[in-house]
């Protein structure tokens, strides 16, 4: 299914977006764009115009034209795709502001007026410079993480887990013969522990890497999974926090999706309703490929987003 | 390098321990030149913010460090202040230069420590108060 739009205004009246519904509860959406596919000059004036001035002297501070394109792609991908959401009517990429809560997680500062309430929307942006994506959720916390597939890694794959990951980590990509496996096992859990702490919003110092960890659980399915005979097990990725009890770490749930067959995208949201012994209601993810401004294109069900693990 | 007496400074409420060419002991608070209110016939070659920097030496390692992990070209510019962000480093990026500094140095670094310095010059402190400790 490809929209393409084109209701651009030749006069530089505000480019259109196409609007989209909000994600109901447990339910994520995912916006991603590619840099490399993004070459108009003209687009790029029409992001860097959305921008807040601070965000425009950022993304100009940058060094390097990649660095720029991506920082700038990132702050024009979070802007559209909040306001596709149609929350009122008076709000627009441009008008959208921004601050940071307490731990420097960014948020949306909504313009209160005496009679309107805004959603509960929660984002989450990661950008490689490859890849930039935003995650959307409604009254879930979000954190995500991208990471090119191929990424190198300078440092040995195990000195650095030791390092920096719990034991049960490292143990888990010691068990791992070849290399190359293991490096990718490695990024597919580095993009999982970010994003669970850019999740939780409280900063790095708020969950450090070494003080929980994500492993993959079986869970027996029932019903017509269970074909002829064979057990046939799902798993679902946990996490276990030494230094918080486990009735919070079962508040999170987590995706881990292979995107565009060149990143890994990891993306953790808040559980909500569920308690000890629930069975996990299952995630509905909507993934866009997009353009804005120019085209999008639902993803979802193509190969370009393929579940590793979680739905 | 310009090396710095009691005497030619003064500053309040600092306690530190002063030894003959080093000023890396000094807190960082007390002690901010910007570098441009001072004529700069009288105190040579203090162009730099001095702020207790780290040798130059250690600022140098940290370029290379950083240039190497980030895979800058050689002529780049990177100095004290440049940000890892700018430089285009990721947390994974910050990580592992901290990894290599840790090698390089023979220090151990906090995570939380690693991850929130931001510019060459805060990994250099950060390293010269290390070695200190040992």
């Amino acid at each position: 299914m490809k929209l393409h739009c084109f209701q651009r205004a030749f006069f530089h009246s505000s480019p259109s977006l196409i609007p989209v519904q909000l994600p109901a509860p447990m339910e994520t959406h995912l916006w991603y764009m590619k840099p490399s596919e993004v070459k108009s000059e003209s687009l790029l004036k029409e992001y860097l115009d959305i921008l807040s001035p601070c965000e425009r002297k950022n993304v100009l501070q940058m060094g390097g034209e990649e660095l720029r394109k991506s920082a700038l792609l990132a702050r024009a991908l979070v802007r559209t795709t909040i306001a596709r959401y149609q929350i009122n009517s008076e709000i627009t990429p441009r008008s959208l502001k921004f601050r940071k809560n307490i731990h420097g997680k960014p948020e949306v500062e909504w313009q209160y007026s005496d009679d309107w309430h805004p959603p509960s929307l929660h984002f989450n942006i990661s950008h490689t410079s490859s890849l930039v994506a935003c995650g959307v959720t409604v009254n879930s916390q979000i954190g995500i993480d991208v990471e090119e597939k191929h990424r190198s890694i300078k440092h040995n794959v195990l000195s650095f887990a030791r390092r920096y990951f719990s034991e049960h980590e490292v143990q888990f990509l010691a068990a791992i013969s070849d290399p190359q496996v293991q490096r990718m096992e490695f990024i597919k859990l580095w993009t999982l522990k970010e994003a669970y702490v850019k999740a939780l919003g409280k900063g790095f110092s708020g969950a450090p890497f070494k003080t929980f960890t994500i492993r993959s659980k079986s869970v027996p399915e029932e019903g017509f999974n269970k074909l002829e005979g064979s057990s046939l097990k799902a798993s679902e990725i946990v996490v276990d926090s030494f230094d918080n009890p486990t009735v919070l770490t079962s508040n999170w749930q987590f995706l881990l999706l292979e995107l565009a067959n060149s990143h890994y995208a990891a993306i953790c949201t808040e559980k909500h309703g569920a308690s000890e012994g629930d069975r996990n209601v299952p995630v509905k993810l909507t993934v866009w490929k997009t353009i804005p401004f120019l085209e999008d294109e639902c993803v979802s069900g193509t190969d370009a987003v393929k579940t590793i693990c979680g739905l | 390098m310009a090396s710095l007496t009691a005497s030619s400074l003064s500053f309040s409420s600092v306690s530190c321990s002063f030894k003959p060419n080093q000023v890396s002991n000094l807190r960082k608070a007390s002690l901010s030149f910007s570098g441009k209110g001072f004529p700069s016939h009288r105190m040579p070659a203090l162009r730099f913010r001095v702020a207790c920097a780290a040798k130059p030496e250690t600022v140098n390692k940290v370029v290379e460090i950083v240039k190497k992990q980030l895979a800058l070209p050689e002529d780049r510019d990177v100095n004290g202040e440049s940000k890892f962000a700018t430089l285009g480093a990721d947390s994974l990026d910050t990580v592992e230069i901290v990894m290599g500094l840790e090698e390089e140095f023979g220090i151990s670094v906090e995570e939380e420590s690693a991850q929130s310095i931001t510019t060459v010059q805060e990994a250099a402190d950060m390293i010269e108060k290390l070695l200190e400790k040992k």
